[in-house]
């Protein structure tokens, strides 16, 4: 299957001496398939998905989507795009429904009832003026102008911002829904409990250059064999080491964290000749990782 | 393309109405007196051949108070060039630096419409913005000026008007040209009105200050000769150069824009 969305090298400098906003960023995304994108502000986030869209133009490199060259074929490939962005500019003197409207008649829909439908789970009135709605109600029109024509591929950038809890609830699903039904979907976000529940894959981004790219289901796997020890006693690092698989990966007071590599009986044996006070699997955590890669320990 | 013509337009609705009523007002008001002034006109045009020639020829030269005189003087040369100057450059200004400054001009590109035709759409909104308040002025001044008494050809007004038109596009088109580079708005504003306003006063003086002849030349108002359009002289050959000098901007307009980065 080709990828939807398929970065080469793509890089971007605004100025000749400035340095790359953007450098050398390769990365794909399949159909159905979500990627999240991390990073803080500043690290190229937004350069990459308005390279993307052609909002500004790659210094080197290229990139297609559904195998179509971003910059010569732009306008095709527009057909196929959705796209939301946080605190979308609209136009403050029209209602949602005259905005959607207009959008509409630039990029027909397919099913023309999606729209009202999607208004209808957003709870959004489209019969206001943009300018008198609140950010969060703004941005559900925001939703529905990027979901209302079924698009292939959805680039969103930090979509949920503004959203209260219940409406994150019917945002997920609506991008659950666009995955089933086989779009790729790119998304960069702050919120990593958002990346890490409905994301496929993240990459991590600073200065301009992907440090790492990882798939969420083998770091939930990863992860589920990090166990955090509190022990009675003393620990018996020793010991734990000796165990097959194990590496101790911190040690504080009878608080020991260890790294698990294969089998989980001999570890549970060993511990069954301690005292332990306490015993956890650490969950996936996205944060932990992010603020690794971000503290450049593993990107150096 | 045709969308974005149609939603402009219709954003910018209350905008041509007050505009219209505007220069309707203006054209009441500067015809309306002329009756009274009409039988005073020997002795006010004797007042004003005092005047230095130079200040004779920014009016629009030497006829003042004859119908074809007045109807230049005051609103065919100066007033109705000024303000539809003033429109034609805050919609070449804003019609695509607007969007881009509001960055709504990203939920247009993101759908399949190339920035070549967002350019053209915009423009042709431009132009039927200015058409349509000039339309409404060429009206009010040939129905007022037949209800006053000015003796000018319906034919011959309707002539300048539209003569105006086109050499008000072409400051408009230097504002639309400026703002599709990105460059600041409000240097793109400064640099059409002294296209302008500078363009009126070097063409107005070209006749009387010799060595203005020449710089003029580039400019369009020296190409605007309304007094001559009123006697029905038309001269089809300033249109084309006024057509030319719009189609340039726009051609600039494409190759600076099609390309470039988004602010």
């Amino acid at each position: 299957m080709d990828a939807a969305i398929d970065c080469r090298d793509l890089s971007k400098r605004y100025t000749r001496n400035a340095p790359y906003a953007l450098k050398d960023l390769t990365l794909s995304v399949m159909p159905g398939e979500v990627y999240g994108f991390l990073g803080p502000n500043g690290a190229g986030k937004s350069t990459t998905i308005r390279t993307l869209l052609n909002f500004i133009q790659p210094t080197a490199g290229s990139a297609t989507i559904l195998g179509q060259d971003i910059v010569k074929n732009s306008v095709a490939i527009k057909r196929s795009i959705g796209y939301l962005s946080s605190d979308m500019s609209m136009y403050p003197k029209m209602t949602g429904h005259e905005f959607l409207t207009y959008l509409s008649e630039l990029q027909p829909a397919t099913k023309p009832a999606y729209r009202q439908e999607l208004a209808k789970r957003l709870k959004t009135d489209l019969n206001k003026r943009l300018s008198d709605l609140s950010r969060g109600n703004r941005q559900k029109v925001a939703i529905i102008q990027a979901f209302m024509h079924q698009p292939s591929v959805l680039i969103l950038d930090e979509p949920s911002s503004g959203l209260d809890p219940l409406m994150q609830e019917i945002f997920y699903d609506l991008l659950n829904e666009s995955k089933q039904r086989g779009a790729a979907i790119f998304m960069s976000s702050h919120i990593l409990s958002e990346v890490q529940k409905i994301c496929d894959r993240v990459g991590i981004i600073r200065d301009g250059q992907l440090v790492v790219e990882r798939n969420i289901a083998e770091m939930a796997k990863e992860a589920a064999h990090t166990f955090e020890i509190t022990f009675a006693d003393q620990p018996p690092l020793a010991n734990l080491r000796k165990v097959p698989g194990v590496k101790v990966a911190s040690h504080k007071g009878a608080n020991v964290t260890v790294h698990l590599r294969g089998e989980l009986t001999p570890l549970l044996a060993e511990l069954a000749k301690h005292e332990v006070v306490k015993l956890d699997a650490r969950q996936l955590d996205l944060e932990e990782m992010f603020m690794r890669y971000y503290n450049g320990q593993e990107a150096q | 393309m045709w969308p974005v013509i149609r939603w402009t337009l219709w954003q910018r609705r209350w905008s041509i109405f007050w505009w219209c009523l505007g220069l309707l007002g203006f054209i009441f008001l500067t015809l309306i007196f002329y009756p009274s002034i009409k039988t005073q006109a020997d002795q006010l045009q004797k007042t004003l051949g005092n005047l230095p020639s130079t200040a004779i020829q920014l009016f629009g030269g030497t006829d003042f108070f004859s119908p074809i005189g007045y109807l230049n003087s005051q609103i065919v040369y100066l007033m109705l060039p000024l303000l539809l100057s003033v429109l034609s450059i805050g919609l070449g200004n804003s019609l695509i630096g607007r969007e881009e400054h509001e960055q709504t001009i990203e939920v247009l590109l993101a759908r399949p419409l190339s920035r070549g035709r967002l350019l053209l759409a915009k423009g042709l909104a431009g132009i039927i913005n200015v058409l349509a308040v000039t339309t409404v002025g060429t009206l009010a001044t040939v129905l007022l000026a037949k209800a006053v008494g000015l003796a000018v050809p319906s034919g011959n007004i309707v002539a300048a008007c539209f003569a105006c038109f086109m050499l008000v596009l072409t400051f408009g088109g230097v504002a639309f040209l400026l703002s599709a580079t990105g460059r600041g708005r409000a240097a793109g504003l400064g640099v059409a009105a002294i296209f302008g306003i500078g363009g009126y006063i070097i063409g107005s003086l070209s006749g009387t200050v010799h060595w203005l002849k020449t710089p003029g030349l580039i400019f369009p108002y020296h190409y605007y000769r309304s007094a001559d359009i009123l006697r029905g002289q038309f001269d089809w050959s300033s249109i084309l150069f006024f057509a030319i000098f719009v189609a340039i901007c726009g051609l600039l307009s494409w190759i600076a824009f099609r390309a470039r980065d988004l602010a």
